[in-house]
């Protein structure tokens, strides 16, 4: 559905998208995660052919989104960040004017508005006027109007920034419904987002793509994958030592805690499992033990691995 | 021919719908009518040369309202679409630029025309008011209305690419006055170098310069070299407004 081959987009004096290969297939929803200033914002623009690309090649449903811009975007339905709307127009009023744009017309457009206005819990403030509208019912006008030509792709720019949490469960739970019949690309900084929605993350930061793959495969990769922690009463030194002498341990922290016991932080390789090893360590030493949990990599941490190693 | 229709549809609701319209008319026929009436008493105190028409665009009151209606006209059409962000909406749904400033131009154009048919039926409802006695000379009427309208022409392209140029409005308004006006201000400078006796280029000033040309058509002289003249000129600026546009397409 897109591909994207060595593209790059360079600003006078800065270099937003840096030699960025990807490509996504007829189906899959896509995350695109990375910090504020990435380079997310700018690759979406270039994928709907409102910016041009510096070098490199894109082309969305077989169209190159340069040469063949117009018939690209009638493949796409591209919800920008913030959603910009007229503020003066009604909600079905705005609409019908993009359904019509986007080339629907007659009898389809009046029922496919219809449609996306009740996909998208419209209805109630169809008569309203855009101005007065919240940020909610505006982000949702947005994913109606990417909606309404039956577009075979959705590129939605951060379509949950600044909702309030009911909103968002809301809007996650509406691209879900989206994601079983439609392709999606979406961007966004929040990682739970990107858990709760996408097949696929990509990782990018500084222009570059960091990593591509399921959010659960990334967790696993990670390099200091789990970590095991520990409560137990026994000085900080002894137990470093003696766990750290331990195979496939990394590193051990210790925090003190207030009511005089410690709790210990154990990283160990990718992959590793070595609890029964550690209990039993702990079992023979005898030290007092109150807690024992294996805490999973969770894509933050993935995230902040990536895109702080700098 | 459909997208541009739609669009069209939308910028003509826009205008319409918008309380700035309603000022904007309102202000202008108040002039207008302030205009008429000056040019009505200058006949009832002496006799002139010139017809009722043509004292109509002589009045000091036409050039008050007339300049100052076109950046009222223009200013929002790009600035706003660039500063809501709805510019990149519009661009990425199968629109061509093209699309997009021939309809806001047609748009704002045919606003320009709503806006001088009060002052027609000024002259009409004289007509009928007084049986008939005041006659309405066509060629001044013909030629009155075409200059006024080519003028517009002109001036709304200008104002369109003022407008695409920033996202402010009150810029885009000041900037789309400042090329009216230099536009406008060339037939002076004509007018003292005629005085001053440089009288070759005194005549080109003039064929670039409103002035002269307001002062032929507005007494019934239709000529055909202005009307080739802005037309042009006004097609010249809403190729660069489209540039503009398609500016941050261009490969870098």
């Amino acid at each position: 559905m897109i591909e994207v081959e060595h593209l790059t987009k360079r600003y006078p004096g800065r270099t937003a998208v840096d030699d960025v290969s990807f490509s996504v297939g007829a189906g899959e929803v896509v995350g695109f995660l990375g910090p504020n200033g990435a380079g997310k914002s700018t690759t979406m623009k270039i994928l709907t052919s409102y910016l041009p690309a510096t070098s490199g090649r894109v082309t969305v449903a077989g169209h190159d989104v340069f040469a063949d811009s117009i018939k690209a975007r009638r493949a796409i339905g591209y919800m920008p960040e913030n959603v910009p709307l007229y503020d003066d127009f009604r909600v079905k009023e705005y609409l019908t004017f993009r359904a019509k744009l986007k080339g629907l017309g007659g009898r389809d457009c009046r029922r496919r508005v219809g449609e996306v206005m009740d996909l998208c819990g419209l209805a109630d403030v169809r008569k309203k006027m855009i101005g007065t509208l919240s940020k909610g019912y505006r982000q949702r006008v947005g994913l109606a109007d990417a909606l309404v030509h039956r577009p075979q792709l959705l590129i939605l720019d951060e379509p949950t920034n600044g909702l309030d949490p009911n909103q968002i469960r809301q809007v996650r739970e509406l691209i879900r419904r989206l994601g079983e019949n439609h392709t999606i690309l979406l961007s966004t900084h929040i990682l739970t987002e990107v858990e709760a929605t996408c097949g696929r993350v990509i990782i990018i930061d500084h222009g570059r793509i960091k990593a591509s793959d399921t959010p659960e495969a990334l967790q696993q990769r990670l390099r200091s994958a789990g970590a095991i922690e520990f409560e137990a009463q026994a000085g900080a030194e002894e137990v470093a030592a003696a766990v750290r002498a331990l195979p496939q341990v990394r590193r051990v922290l210790c925090d003190d805690l207030e009511d005089g016991w410690r709790r210990f932080t154990v990283r160990v390789d990718p992959g590793a499992d070595p609890r029964a090893e550690i209990a039993a360590l702990i079992g023979t030493l005898g030290w007092p033990l109150r807690e024992f949990v294996r805490r999973q990599a969770s894509l933050e941490d993935v995230f902040v691995e990536l895109t702080q190693n700098q | 021919m459909r997208v541009f229709l739609i669009l069209l549809g939308k910028e003509l609701r826009q205008f319409f719908l918008s309380p700035l319209a309603y000022v904007v008319i309102l202000l202008f026929m108040l002039i207008n009518g302030v205009s008429f009436y000056a040019s009505i008493s200058a006949l009832t105190r002496s006799t002139s040369a010139h017809n009722i028409v043509t004292w109509m665009f002589r009045t000091p009151w036409f050039y008050l309202s007339y300049f100052a209606v076109f950046p009222l006209i223009t200013m929002r059409l790009l600035a706003e679409e660039r500063k809501l962000g709805t510019l990149e909406t519009m661009m990425t749904a199968p629109v061509r630029a093209s699309q997009l400033v021939l309809s806001k131009y047609a748009a704002a154009v045919i606003f320009y025309i709503v806006l001088w048919l009060p002052s027609l039926a000024n002259l009409y409802l004289f007509q009928y008011v007084t049986a008939g006695a005041a006659d309405l000379p066509r060629g001044p009427l013909i030629g009155s209305y075409g200059i006024v309208l080519l003028m517009g022409l002109l001036y709304l392209a200008m104002g369109l690419f003022a407008s695409s140029l920033s996202r402010n409005q009150i810029v885009a308004a000041i900037l789309a006055l400042t090329l009216i006006l230099l536009h406008y201000l060339v037939g002076f400078v004509a007018v003292h170098l005629s005085s001053a006796r440089m009288l070759d280029l005194s005549e080109i000033l003039n064929y670039i310069a409103s002035v002269e040309h307001l002062s032929l058509f507005t007494s019934g002289l239709v000529d055909t070299r202005p009307v080739v003249y802005y037309i042009s000129l006004a097609a010249f600026f809403l190729f660069l407004t489209h540039q503009v546009i398609e500016f941050r397409r261009w490969k870098t």
